[in-house]
């Protein structure tokens, strides 16, 4: 054999040796996490129950029912629509981890986006892995994208164009489900994941639909709960509780021209008060500095401390940041609010739940002590009523 | 100057501030039926309508209304601050929203009806989109509801001095209730 044939296979070698290192990184992603269901959960289905159009396709997302023995109204909860946003995901996690339901129902999808959980955006720098400390040990969990993943959906087009409406928007935004409501059942990939969930909350008659989100700290709509004009009073009811936990929220009106967003077209086409809320995550900003899990947890960035000095900063920042743990007590805390809210409209069909941390508790605890080891027994776990 | 003027010029400077002092302090008394409004669309509306509510106050609630909607009205509560979210579900522009403000409140004026101008978005309802709307609400104001937290750098202090114009400044939304039921009995 002469030398550069030896060159040549050593190089193949290493390209096979990197390509097998890299593809079972990729392949990593298509893990599920690992969701541990407390005591609460009734009932586990799939997204597919609701349109058979899913069936074997990778939206065949988990989704938790927590019954109450007494009946009442029904809540959905919905994460993991823009999959980068980890405080929506961790939220629904909480609650199907620790909480239980006295009166009604909830409806808990963790990750809406499921295919967005198989890969991150490129460009992003974002970690694939994060882990949330526990009493003891850990658990990990994927960072995804924003979008679905294109091997679910390819190619963009240049142009994506809103059915029913349609409206126009920039190709990318075929992939985000959150621009896809109320989809269709033989659309595209992203458009069978909206109508899917479309589907559940008319066939489950669902009474209140919540969209858990994070946004950039720069983004004006931030500590935000954005309501269908149905819902406004329930949200401004809200506002004022949250507040008395000083807790600021804004509130905004679902712009009724922008189409295909969860909070419009769950409102227009079902019976739900539709509502999405939004935190800050630093992770998502363009001001930010290394991105790291660290960053996720913490929400400590030295770029963003300069550009609050300057104003630049739509939410309070300085040196302890916006932590995970702050930001999943927000999304719980105001769950909390909308459903006192809703309770007080309709109290011939309210909804109770019991072992839903609080904002306070989990600033104090930290969220991990509302996850379950996997060897935990859950229903050993306690918490404060609502 | 003898002994006897210093003391007739003391005792009148001190009616006049006193006076002054005395109508900084009154606040005005404001009449049923209220229509109530908003300035720049933000969803504040709804979460004063709330605190109307939790005072036992009715009100008619209209985020667009025109100077026809004035007909019958006594006092108009206008509650400032700007959303682009809120003018999208509005289906209007900002200028739309500008104009349509200013030929309100022109029409108050004009038919004599009092203007209770309030703020409760705090710093997230300032800043270059919003001041423009707060800045024309709060000087057509006869009385002004102000929470803290909008009120940091005395954007609103500085207009009720210039105009005066009696305030409140409330350290919360929620704490707004007491001064409304004290306006509108």
């Amino acid at each position: 054999m002469q030398a550069h044939h030896a060159r040549a296979l050593l190089l193949l070698a290493l390209t096979a040796g990197f390509g097998y290192l890299a593809g079972r990184d990729f392949g990593s992603m298509h893990r599920p996490d690992r969701i541990i269901p407390g005591s609460g959960v009734t009932q586990q289905t799939t997204l597919s129950r609701y349109s058979p159009h899913l069936l074997g396709a990778s939206g065949e997302t988990p989704v938790y029912i927590l019954e109450g023995k007494k009946p009442g109204g029904t809540l959905a909860i919905l994460g993991g629509v823009h999959p980068n946003e980890a405080a929506g995901f961790l939220s629904c996690a909480v609650i199907v981890e620790h909480a239980a339901v006295l009166q009604g129902r909830l409806i808990v999808i963790p990750q809406a986006s499921w295919g967005g959980y198989t890969c991150t955006d490129p460009m992003e720098a974002y970690p694939q892995q994060y882990a949330i400390p526990l009493g003891e040990g850990e658990r990990t969990f994927r960072y995804g994208s924003r979008g679905m993943n294109p091997v679910d959906q390819w190619p963009d087009p240049l142009v994506y164009l809103h059915y029913p409406s349609g409206q126009q928007l920039s190709g990318i935004e075929t992939r985000n489900l959150n621009r896809c409501f109320p989809g269709r059942p033989d659309g595209t990939y992203t458009e069978r994941v909206a109508h899917a969930i479309q589907q559940m909350l008319q066939s489950e008659d669902v009474d209140i639909a919540v969209d858990l989100h994070e946004a950039a700290p720069e983004y004006p709509v931030i500590n935000t709960i954005v309501a269908h004009e149905r819902g406004m009073e329930i949200a401004a009811s809200a506002v004022l509780s949250l507040e008395l936990e000083d807790l600021q929220y804004t509130l905004e009106r679902s712009p009724v021209r922008f189409r295909g967003l969860s909070h419009r077209e769950w409102g227009d086409a079902t019976d739900a008060y539709a509502f999405l809320m939004e935190t800050g995550n630093i992770m998502q900003g363009r001001l930010r500095g290394a991105t790291s899990p660290e960053l996720l947890l913490t929400g400590v960035d030295p770029m963003y401390l300069k550009a609050a000095r300057i104003g630049m900063v739509k939410i309070p920042y300085d040196s302890t940041g916006v932590p995970l743990n702050v930001r999943v007590g927000r999304h719980l805390q105001g769950l909390r609010a909308l459903v006192e809210g809703y309770n007080a409209l309709h109290p011939e069909r309210p909804i109770g739940i019991t072992q839903l941390p609080s904002y306070a508790e989990c600033v104090t605890s930290g969220i991990g002590a509302f996850l379950n080891a996997p060897e935990a027994d859950p229903s050993s776990t306690s918490g404060e009523d609502q | 100057m003898t002994t006897y003027p210093k003391i007739v010029a003391l005792v009148i400077v001190l009616a006049v501030l006193s006076r002054a002092c005395l109508l900084a302090q009154v606040k005005p008394r404001f009449e049923k039926p209220i229509l109530l409004t908003s300035a720049g669309q933000s969803a504040d509306v709804t979460i004063a309508s709330t605190l109307l509510k939790k005072a036992q106050i009715e009100s008619t609630v209209k985020s667009l209304a025109q100077p026809a909607d004035l007909a019958g009205i006594r006092t108009l509560v206008i509650v400032a601050g700007y959303s682009s979210k809120g003018l999208g579900a509005a289906g209007i522009s900002r200028d739309e929203e500008m104009a349509r403000v200013k030929a309100l409140l022109a029409a108050a004026a004009k038919a004599g009806v009092r203007v209770l101008t309030m703020h409760l978005g705090g710093a997230a309802r300032r800043g270059n989109q919003s001041d423009d709307f707060n800045r024309v609400a709060a000087e057509a104001a006869t009385y002004l509801l102000v929470v803290k937290g909008g009120n940091e750098d005395q954007f609103f202090g500085d207009i009720a001095r210039s105009k005066k114009i009696p305030i409140d400044v409330v350290d919360k939304i929620s704490s707004a209730v007491v001064p409304l039921q004290a306006v509108i009995p």
